[in-house]
């Protein structure tokens, strides 16, 4: 009995630390294995092999009962959550197995998987070039990219979703602000911050949303039954669901936004863009261009605002108390003992209040990118700047909220009034997901790479402001052979037709690249 | 009107009443400005934004103290209590204050090891957020001619308790996340006395309408005080802020000379003192050291902490709309103010109302707003349909007496309202005396029967009985003849030895009056 016990807690540890050396069985430049792209952290083995019920990975900073928690962050490298975050538990009573934890930047705070404590992911596209999967939820994007998973959870926050699905060829979906439940999702910016899902294709990235996309009471955001029903009435009365392709596309309005077309956007990118434009044309698409004036603001807001939330989320994390938190919850202790440190008058010259130590643990246990934006943030919240930077970016916000739902068929479902625009506007905007293909690991460590790697999410942050719907497509190769994708963004609540066009648009891009 | 008015003052604060009206002879030539910031435990069974219990709860195995959400564990998010808003709302009634529609959450960041998340939840009105606390203005009359008034009442977490040891701090996470309201008074009192009876009055409303068990001693009620002084008719001077008073006694210590002649310098001489010499008053914030009855420097102005506000992203707006204020209205128990209204109305003697409100303001709390049936809803329950002078006077004269005598509190009386109820009709019906009814409470609250009175004083024998009234006469006039002769003879006098004769026979059953006449009939009849 005894032996068994052991061999059951040996098995437990291993879950929890074993690296996955499954073999891929889709790739294109033929078989690699979990070593060498670095996607997962954490994997079960016997999930991983299990025959019976299908894959999904769980990027790292969400809380899961079975695996560390670690957020790629040396301060959390020991985190036990003992819960399981209410989308894992939806995952698991519909049959998904949690077969391991996936590498992401560290809290989600960074587009390149670089800032990671576990080290980069490797695209696994072609792993020998070494090129980035993109962050923060690269881990997750290259793991179902290189056939480990056939699904995979991810965070986006300002395009962590879209982006590493772009650069790693795969559809990556990040649903209306409030629908998935973020309980257990370790905050990196509340306000931002969405639940992303990855598939291998758009069938499964839909039958995952349809799994998660239910109320929560633990999350304070989630929207609420009425707003769902709106939601699905709406979807069901426009009849699209049923819809033939061809019927489809020739109700649909598309909108061409001027402002995606930044200087820092790769040329050879457009090809790309312009055949799905040809290819949604001849299906009989109306294509409309648009204008969306605030746009060029998104960016810098987005990091003020990001920034400053950031910096009020890792207040918490002092590498001192935060260990011993957890155990006073499951052994029910409430008084803990702090030590005050040694007085000042000491002959050593250390003076340790606790806040000395705080300092230190800080300093010592968040990786770079993250001291950056906690002080960025921690400025932005003072009272000096707080009017100058955070209202400031606040009444961005705004602004680019207003423009997306001055251009949208629909009206936004969180707000009561039902005024739509009416016919003049649009289902959806499609742009492309980001300014270049895959960037090589290399090139990530260059001076000034921190200001590239924020331009790298200037397609995507301004949905992620106003809260919408987007997913981004893989749309053919760009001149360097490697993955590009295209991102459509829809009105509040419009997640069901998104999907929708996202599975034609995958069907029609298919349909083309065979020919 | 004058005992409308008169309804705030409480028995307590009648002596420093006094004393406060008398000129100022303690630091003359000079006005005091005092303005207090209560914070005081919301008295929910759950925590501001979890279901942790509160710390004093009593706990099934099941259930944890702590919550995620409060020990700031990843992933964990925050769920609004509704019970605390509504209790919040029934301090705002209660103080006369406005719910606002629309308020908001934000967060106060500090390290610190009481603060697990590195910020605290509060409603810090800002400006150009356009942010409120849920209720503004109000007023609150600790005395017929002093008002109060109140600037805002703002819903905030509490932190973790730290108690200091030499070489290490014990956190108390229990605390973490219980709700408190922080009640911000406007500079209006003149003197230590008005800020005490400030302080008493706002504890014995809010423990009333079941808010909060408002005790200093536990830390339930903590207050911040604001000082200046000034020369009168100028401008106020410079104020300092008193940290965390904590109990009664240290507030007017800190604020006033001890009432020995030991020479404490308290704050209010230390303002005077300073000012006297020719030097000024540094804005500052300070702590009382209760050993040296002393306030010392905590920081200075410009050692202000940056709290780099922001707005909670997580938490919903708060709505407070006019009808989710009046089913609070409805449902919550009467205010001290309106009991006594009431009272006074059905012409009771002020006396025993005072007796009767100052029982329930030591009554305990429970939790969620349920107000455990005090002296109030006891009386108002056995007046139903009897005399309410009569009832009073039962339970101020009475009860009381007993339960004092026994060292039981009011929670602890034996005695049912059904049971004191059936004891003063049989009193009223004259189906007993008032002695026996007496012996019966008294016998009640020895043996803690829950017996019907009916049958209690059958048991106890006290039933009048006519019948047995000419047999305890008839028994009387045979065991003391000689009087009985006397008063044939015409004397009256020992026929009260002939009543305390049947008196003595009967327990007490037998009344007086209704004896004398038996008597008088027998003996000249006979």
């Amino acid at each position: 009995m005894r032996s068994l016990l052991r061999e059951n807690v040996r098995l437990l540890e291993k879950a929890k630390t074993a690296r996955f050396f499954g073999t891929l069985t889709s790739s294109r430049h033929g078989s690699v294995n979990n070593s060498e792209i670095n996607a997962f952290v954490s994997v079960n083995d016997n999930l991983a092999n299990s025959a019976r019920g299908r894959r999904v990975a769980i990027k790292d900073n969400i809380c899961t009962k079975d695996f560390l928690t670690t957020c790629s962050s040396s301060i959390l490298r020991t985190f036990d959550p003992g819960y399981d975050a209410t989308l894992a538990s939806l995952l698991k009573s519909r049959g998904w197995n949690i077969i391991g934890k996936t590498n992401c930047d560290e809290f989600g705070m960074g587009s390149l998987n670089v800032y990671s404590s576990h080290g980069p992911v490797i695209n696994p596209w072609n792993p020998s070039e070494r090129r980035s999967a993109g962050g923060s939820s690269g881990g997750s994007a290259a793991a179902v990219a290189a056939g480990l998973c056939e699904a995979a959870i991810g965070t986006d926050t300002g395009g962590s979703t879209r982006l590493p699905a772009a650069y790693c060829g795969i559809i990556g979906f990040k649903p209306s602000h409030g629908l998935i439940s973020r309980w257990g999702v370790v905050s990196y910016a509340d306000s931002l911050d969405c639940v992303g899902i990855f598939g291998k294709d758009a069938e499964i990235v839909s039958e995952v949303f349809e799994v998660l996309n239910v109320h929560d009471p633990q999350d304070p955001t989630s929207a609420n039954s009425q707003v769902r029903e709106r939601m699905q009435s709406q979807f069901v009365a426009s009849k699209v669901s049923n819809m033939s392709e061809k019927s489809f596309w020739s109700t649909v309005r598309v909108g061409i936004p001027l402002e995606y077309f930044p200087h820092e956007l790769d040329p050879s990118l457009l090809k790309s863009y312009k055949n799905v434009l040809r290819l949604l044309l001849q299906r009989g698409a109306q294509l409309v261009p648009i204008s969306l004036p605030n746009t060029k603001y998104a960016l810098s807001a987005y990091y003020a605002l990001s920034s400053a939330e950031a910096s009020s989320n890792m207040a918490r994390y002092n590498g001192k108390l935060h260990g011993k938190l957890y155990p006073l919850l499951r052994y029910q202790i409430r008084i803990l003992r702090v030590a005050v440190g040694e007085p000042a008058s000491e002959s050593s010259t250390r003076h340790r209040t606790p806040i000395d130590q705080y300092a230190a643990n800080r300093t010592a246990g968040f990786g770079p990118e993250v001291q950056r934006r906690v002080l960025l943030g921690t400025y932005t919240l003072t009272a000096d700047a707080f009017d100058n930077y955070f209202l400031q970016a606040m009444r961005v916000r705004s602004l680019v909220q207003q423009d997306f739902s001055s251009v949208f068929k629909m009206a936004d479902l969180r707000e009561s009034s039902e005024d739509n625009i009416g016919d003049s506007g649009v289902d959806f905007i499609l742009h492309l997901s980001a300014i270049r293909s895959a960037p090589q690991l290399s090139e990530t460590g260059q001076p000034g790479s921190e200001i590239d790697s924020y331009v790298q999410d200037v397609m995507t942050v301004p949905a992620s402001l106003a809260g919408l719907p987007a997913a981004s497509i893989p749309s053919g190769l760009a001149d360097d052979d490697w993955p590009v994708g295209v991102s459509i963004v829809g009105q509040w609540g419009s997640d069901h037709l998104l999907l929708k066009a996202c599975k034609e648009l995958t069907a029609l891009l298919s349909v083309a690249s065979n020919k | 009107m004058f005992h409308v008015r008169h309804a705030t003052l409480l028995l307590n604060n009648r002596l420093t009443r006094a004393y406060a009206s008398a000129p100022e002879l303690r630091w003359p030539g000079w006005a005091v400005v005092i303005g207090i910031e209560t914070h005081v435990q919301i008295k929910s069974r759950h925590k501001l934004f979890s279901n942790g219990t509160h710390p004093s709860a009593q706990l099934d195995d099941s259930t944890s103290v702590l919550a995620p959400f409060d020990l700031a564990l990843p992933g964990a998010l925050p769920v609004l209590n509704r019970v605390c808003v509504q209790l919040g709302i029934r301090a705002a009634i209660a103080l006369r204050a406005n719910c606002q529609r629309w308020s908001s959450f934000d967060r106060k960041h500090y390290f610190y090891p009481d603060l697990p998340a590195g910020f605290q939840i509060t409603q810090h009105y800002r400006k150009s957020l356009i942010q409120h606390p849920f209720a503004k203005g109000g007023s609150l009359a600790i005395w017929p001619d002093k008002v109060i008034r109140i600037e805002q009442i703002q819903l905030e977490q509490d932190t973790a308790k730290t108690t200091h040891l030499p070489r290490e701090t014990l956190v108390d996470y229990g605390r973490a996340g219980v709700g408190l309201l922080e009640i911000v008074s406007r500079p209006d009192m003149r003197s230590p006395e008005e800020a005490t009876a400030y302080v008493k009055t706002l504890q014995h409303v809010l423990r009333s309408i079941g808010v909060s068990d408002g005790n200093m001693e536990d830390g339930s009620l903590r207050c911040d005080v604001n000082v200046s002084v000034n020369r009168p008719g100028e401008q106020f001077g410079t104020r300092c802020e008193i940290k965390n008073l904590n109990s009664l006694k240290n507030m007017t210590l800190a604020l006033s000379t001890a009432s020995d002649s030991s020479q404490i310098d308290c704050e209010i001489k230390r303002h005077v003192d300073l000012l006297e010499r020719g030097e000024s008053v540094v804005q500052e914030t300070r702590g009382f050291n209760e050993d040296t009855v002393e306030t010392f420097t905590l920081r200075r102005k410009e050692d202000a902490p940056d709290y780099r506000y922001m707005p909670d992203p997580n938490i919903p707006p708060l709505i407070i709309t006019e009808s989710d204020v009046r089913a609070v209205r409805e449902a919550m128990p009467q205010v001290p103010e309106e009991i006594r209204e009431r009272l006074v109305e059905q012409g009771l003697p002020d006396r025993d109302i005072n007796v009767l409100l100052s029982i329930d303001s030591g009554a305990t709390v429970g939790f969620d707003g349920h107000v455990s049936d005090g002296a109030v809803t006891y009386f108002t329950e056995v007046s139903k349909g009897r005399s309410p002078r009569v009832v009073l006077n039962w339970i101020v004269h009475e009860l009381l007496g007993q339960l004092v005598f026994h060292k039981l509190s009011f929670a602890e009386n034996p005695l049912s309202a059904t049971q004191l109820g059936e004891l003063i009709d049989l009193v009223t019906a004259e189906t007993i005396t008032t002695r026996a009814g007496k012996d019966v409470l008294r016998q009640i609250i020895r043996s803690r029967t829950e017996l019907r009175v009916k049958d209690i004083v059958r048991e106890m024998g006290l039933l009048l009985d006519t019948s047995s009234l000419e047999e305890y006469c008839a028994a009387a006039i045979a065991a003391l003849p000689s009087e009985a002769d006397a008063v044939r003879g015409g004397n009256p006098k020992p026929l009260n030895k002939l009543i305390g004769y049947v008196m003595r026979q009967s327990k007490g059953a037998m009344r007086p009056d209704k004896t004398s006449e038996c008597l008088q009939k027998l003996l000249s009849s006979g």
